[in-house]
């Protein structure tokens, strides 16, 4: 008991801020998420820490139909104390029906001091209740990049092809592999009940790419329609890509159908059936068994035009913690998770990204997630996912369905015109 | 206490309670409220017949009303009003705006699709392994190898079936067999069969004809084997061949039972979502009714349209409702 | 009577015949699922099922030894070994190969390779390579090389081993074991008790609005179960039920007694009459009539509902994660047991191929058990 309290004294200095050990012994806090193994024993390996600070006992859940079940424990008021969002726009759904407890003060000021775009951290969890009353809910922890192209470096030595750093060039290196006699994209929309969704991170992407910010956050917001011709050009430009029979392995044809977790797949086969794949961090998961990210396969930038001076915009996503059920213990385990430490223990464990400048970054678990991270916190230009943004009938909903479609051969304007018209029936 | 144990005693407390709850308020009824004894005795019978069947009906009655009927009226509630203005009546503001989206227009075309075909589907085949199968030697196994599908959960078929339907890029070894049946009999591409428009339907209805079949082959084989030995040997003595055996003899006694095979799968089509969800999500014009109400709840949270839908997936029962009760009717003459 | 004799027969083997067409149609998506589940997740991506029943012909990438187990031997660098030994692959024969992902085929099976300044690699048909050269071999990892070769048939038993006994789920599989048999079986006995009992009122007592009941049964078998989900919660939580067992039951009863009532009744319906009223002439009660002679005759039909029952209950996880499974995580089933192995982003296909066998021995053996039931209950019907 001693030395955990001596842990907890010794972690408050560590601390920017002040995060006390109180004594929470019995309480128990309950945590619900989407994180399932192996991610479930990584949190839970983190909370134990605070378990040993405090004597509270923290017990997770994760579930892979969390959007439903969330709702349903919401209404019926049983949600556990802390919830883990995947999206800010379910949770600030959620908080203008009044489900959410705000956070404790102070941690605004906390997170816009302590991330790397503090500010903009601090805007993406900040929702208004139900009284229409602007609070802090959420606070990221654990942070996707988007703007990642994947690739084997040998493959690309075979063919003597260079990694490109302007989307002129990544652009001239597509028609270069096709005259080769190659394909340059393996590409899949397909993902169950969420097939569309990598087509929406693409758009996003080739927005901030040709459009200044202001456009993508009015895009966002709406305040820009969805038709608006610089959105419906975005789209077209993912056309370029997607609808190019020669630029897709398999063809146009098979984009929407092709898993996404399937897709990569090609990079590593033999023959190799693409050279590059446009995912998030998190897809090294899905390559085949034993591939080494670094030395089989590697990342370079998704680049940005080197004539349109828009800089190095950068596409992400990430979870939020929000308190759903308010206790002592969940506002002092939110708290908690300001530690570097808690960020720490995830990055040994791999696959984490994180925006808290603290964090001692030898202990990402590998160089090429240090470089990710470096890309991150170095971003001319952070957005955030906008899909995950909007309301969830369009960014979960029509946006998919109408990649979907586009992919299957529609008009960019008339699935724009769609998408528009969907999100003008939720008022 | 471990749950176990904790199951074990609920199931003696539960079926206990059951039957001593039947058996002593029948008691109750014979021997205290009207006893069939003394001056009154005809009367009392009367009386206790009255109250009889209501005995044997109040705990189901009890159950559905509070786990079923209840939450159709919250719908229909919830389908008048819109949350969004604090449970405001809005008449039938969520109606209108349903019935102007295209996709429910789709989903509704569709679901009758469903209703068309799959029942049919199901009940056919359910008929024919349960007649094909009643006299051979090894019609247990092969009940049992056509039941199978009934015994995996909707998601995991969808899982079969995605690995059915796969399709891989042209050239490449494919790893779905129906692909890889139709390159081998000379099909030229690889086809993404989920994605055809209209045909699609259709593959995804063959993955529910494939679980139910078992549903119906296990209660139409029971109902097979209810049809008097008589009846079919003086058929047979008549000479009638097999086809007239089935289809004059056999089909009519049990009609009923088709029915009520027909009307049980037609209520889980309406109400099956799960194989859309995991397959397609309503993607590729394969949107149905059931997976359009889900999407209306828990994406995009519009509990108004959410519940409408709802509603309209109770009114196509309807006509099977009123099929049923002309039927009953038939049946107490 | 030959002729019939002979027509007779020809007619059995046309049975015998569709019945055979008919279940390999049904069998084979789900054989295909048990084939997969004895193949690694790189191979079911890779090949169709059914290949892998035969030896194939694959295109393997394989790496060589790292630089690090090099030998010095008569003046030349050497790494040697056994690629498909070192590629975890079965065994095969190797046709041709290549160590550049334009030219997979460059060189056949007992050639050498000139990798100019990278040494000079001969790979035997046996998958047996030597790579040697004048100069140290450098770097952290080996030459990659491409290979077409001939395996034959390789399955393992890994992902059951992964499923039932990996490290972190061993434990809880067998506890959510026990607490899916703890779910199911009282949900199952329950509901088919009420429902029989209300059954033979629908079906032989007479009494006003009864074809109205019977429509509100029917009607009631509609009612999406995601509609009733929260009102529900809501009710448990308010009345102290809370989430649990009880919960849990109360709600698998209430969703499966309209099938239940709505096939047993049409089941009492076509019992004999004369049987019942001959009973009730005899001066039985109902209670009686009820207990000795309608629930043993209903019995292929309460068996036929109990596997159905058991099945809906044992593969559920909506009702089970909305009424059981609190957010203290302390009870758990198979089926989210199952979700849990599968990740969070989902898309196993060895898993979830594993897990579906694994999750449907105990239905089928229940239908097996059953099946007996469901014969015995017939011959008690037929001696009438």
């Amino acid at each position: 008991m001693k030395k955990s309290l001596w842990t907890g004294a010794a972690l408050a200095a560590i601390v920017a801020g002040s995060v006390s050990a109180q004594d929470l012994s019995g309480e128990t806090i309950t945590v619900f998420g989407t994180w399932l193994t192996p991610e479930s024993d990584v949190i839970e390996s983190i909370f134990d820490v605070f378990e040993e600070q405090t004597g509270a006992t923290v017990k997770y859940v994760g579930s892979d139909s969390f959007e439903q079940q969330i709702i349903i424990d919401a209404e019926a008021g049983s949600a556990a104390n802390i919830s883990i969002f995947p999206q800010p726009g379910l949770a600030a759904d959620l908080a203008s029906r009044g489900f959410l407890t705000p956070l404790k003060e102070g941690t605004a000021e906390w997170v816009a001091e302590n991330y790397a775009a503090g500010q903009s951290w601090v805007d993406l969890a900040t929702f208004a209740d139900q009284d229409g009353n602007e609070n802090l809910y959420g606070m990221f922890f654990r942070v996707d990049l988007k703007s990642l192209v994947w690739y084997s470096p040998e493959n690309f030595e075979d063919a003597g092809y260079e990694v490109p750093e302007t989307m002129e060039d990544l652009k001239a290196l597509n028609d270069q592999i096709v005259a080769d006699g190659g394909t340059p994209w393996c590409l899949g929309l397909g993902s169950g009940a969420a097939t569309g969704w990598p087509a929406t991170d693409w758009v996003e992407d080739l927005l901030l790419r040709t459009q200044t910010p202001d456009v993508y956050d009015g895009w966002v917001s709406n305040e820009i329609k969805f038709d608006d011709p610089r959105i419906v050009a975005a789209i077209e430009e993912f056309g370029a890509f997607a609808l190019n029979d020669d630029y897709v392995a398999g063809g146009a044809g098979a984009v929407a159908s092709t898993d996404f977790r399937d897709s990569p797949k090609g990079l590593f086969a033999s023959p190799p059936q693409c050279y590059m794949h446009r995912q998030a961090s998190f897809i090294p998961a899905f390559f085949p068994e034993g591939t080494q990210v670094g030395e089989d396969a590697d990342f370079f930038y998704f680049p940005s035009y080197a004539d349109k001076e828009l800089g190095n915009p950068v596409l992400g996503a990430g979870t939020l913690l929000a308190i759903t059920n308010p206790s002592e213990g969940a506002q002092a385990l939110v708290e908690f998770m300001r530690d570097p430490a808690a960020h720490e223990i995830w990055m040994e464990a791999g696959g984490f990204l994180t925006p808290h400048k603290g964090v001692d970054t030898s202990k990402f678990s590998s160089d090429s997630e240090r470089a990710m991270n470096e890309i991150l916190l170095n971003a001319t230009t952070f957005r955030f996912d906008g899909s995950d943004l909007m309301p969830g009938g369009v960014g979960a909903g029509s946006f998919w369905t109408g990649m979907v479609d586009y992919a299957g051969g529609k008009d960019a304007g008339e699935v724009a015109t769609g998408i528009q018209s969907s999100w003008d029936s939720l008022k | 206490m471990h749950p176990a144990i904790q199951g074990l005693v609920t199931i003696i407390f539960g079926v206990g309670g059951c039957v001593g709850y039947f058996y002593f308020s029948n008691i109750v009824l014979d021997k205290v409220l009207f006893p069939a004894r003394g001056v009154h005795a005809g009367r009392n019978i009367n009386r206790a017949n009255l109250v009889r069947p209501w005995l044997f009906l109040f705990p189901a009655l009890a159950a559905l009303s509070l786990y079923l009927a209840y939450p159709v009226v919250e719908t229909l509630r919830l389908s008048l009003t819109d949350r969004k203005l604090d449970g405001a009546f809005v008449g039938f503001a969520n109606y209108s705006q349903m019935f102007s989206e295209e996709k429910f227009w789709e989903a509704l075309s569709n679901n009758f699709l469903w209703l068309l075909v799959v029942p049919a589907m199901s009940t056919i085949f359910g008929l024919l392994v349960a007649q094909l199968t009643d006299r051979i030697k090894w019609g247990a196994l092969a009940k049992s190898l056509i039941f199978m599908p009934m015994a995996i959960s909707m998601v995991g078929a969808s899982v079969i079936w995605k690995l059915v339907y796969d399709a891989r890029p042209e050239g490449a070894d494919q790893i779905g067999i129906l692909n890889a049946v139709y390159i081998f009999f000379g099909g030229d591409t690889p086809q993404t069969w989920l994605t055809m428009p209209f045909w699609n339907n259709f593959f995804l209805m063959a993955v529910l004809i494939w679980i139910q079949t078992g549903f119906a082959m296990v209660i139409l084989s029971a109902a097979l084997r209810g049809v008097p030995e008589e009846t079919v040997e003086a058929a047979i003595v008549d000479g009638a061949n097999p086809f007239q055996i089935f289809f004059k003899i056999k089909m009519p006694q049990i009609m009923t039972t088709v029915v009520v095979v027909w009307t049980t799968i037609t209520i889980t089509v309406l109400k099956v979502f799960d194989i859309v969800f995991a397959m397609t999500n309503g993607q590729w014009e394969t949107q149905v009714l059931a997976n359009y109400m889900y999407d209306k709840l828990f994406r995009a949270s519009d509990w108004g349209v959410g519940s409408a839908a709802a509603m309209i997936i109770m009114l196509m029962v309807s006509p099977i409702l009123v099929w049923n009760v002309r039927n009953a009717r038939k049946e107490m003459r | 009577m030959d002729n019939i004799a002979g027509q007779k027969s020809s007619l059995t083997w046309a049975v015998h015949i569709s019945v055979v067409v008919l279940v390999v149609l049904w069998l084979l998506p789900t054989v295909g699922l048990l084939v997969s589940s004895f193949r690694s997740a790189d191979q079911i991506a890779t090949t169709g099922w059914w290949k892998s029943l035969f030896p194939q012909e694959q295109n393997l990438v394989i790496r060589t030894e790292r630089p690090d187990a090099q030998e010095f031997i008569d003046g030349v660098y050497v790494l040697e070994g056994n690629l498909f030994e070192l590629g975890d692959a079965a065994d095969g024969v190797v046709s041709v190969w290549g160590t550049s992902s334009r030219e997979i085929d460059a060189y056949s099976a007992g050639e050498t390779a000139d990798l100019g300044d990278k040494g000079l690699l001969t790979i035997q048909a046996n998958g047996d390579y030597r790579f040697e050269n004048q100069s140290e071999f450098s770097g952290s990892r080996g030459q990659r090389v491409f290979m077409t070769a001939v395996s034959p048939p390789s399955f393992s038993l890994d992902n059951y081993r992964n499923v039932l006994f990996s490290n972190s789920s061993s434990s809880s599989m067998g506890k959510a074991f026990i607490n899916t048999l703890t779910v199911s079986i009282p949900a199952t006995i329950i509901p088919i008790l009420i429902a029989a009992f209300a059954a033979y009122a629908l079906a032989w007592m007479d009494f006003p609005g009864r074809a109205l009941l019977v429509a509100f049964v029917v009607g009631l078998l509609v009612v999406p179960l995601q509609l009733a989900l929260i009102p529900l919660l809501k009710l448990h939580l308010g009345v102290g039920i809370g989430k649990g067992y009880l919960g849990v039951w109360l709600a698998h009863t209430g969703f499966g007694l309209p099938l239940a009532i709505y096939l047993l009744r049409n089941y009492m319906v076509g019992l004999p009459k004369d049987i019942i009223e001959n009973a009730r002439v005899d001066g039985a009660t109902e209670f009686q009539i009820f207990v000795k002679i309608i629930l043993p005759l209903s019995f292929p039909a309460l068996a036929s509902f109990a596997i159905f029952q058991f099945l809906w209950t044992w593969n559920d996880l909506l009702v089970a994660l909305v009424f059981l499974i609190d957010s203290s995580g302390d009870t758990t089933v198979m089926t989210r047991q199952i979700i849990e192995l599968l990740g969070s982003k989902g898309g196993n296909w060895e898993i979830l191929a594993t897990a579906a066998f694994i999750s449907i021995t105990v239905p089928l053996i229940v239908f097996f058990a059953m099946q007996k039931y469901l014969v015995r209950g017939l011959l008690a019907g037929s001696v009438k």
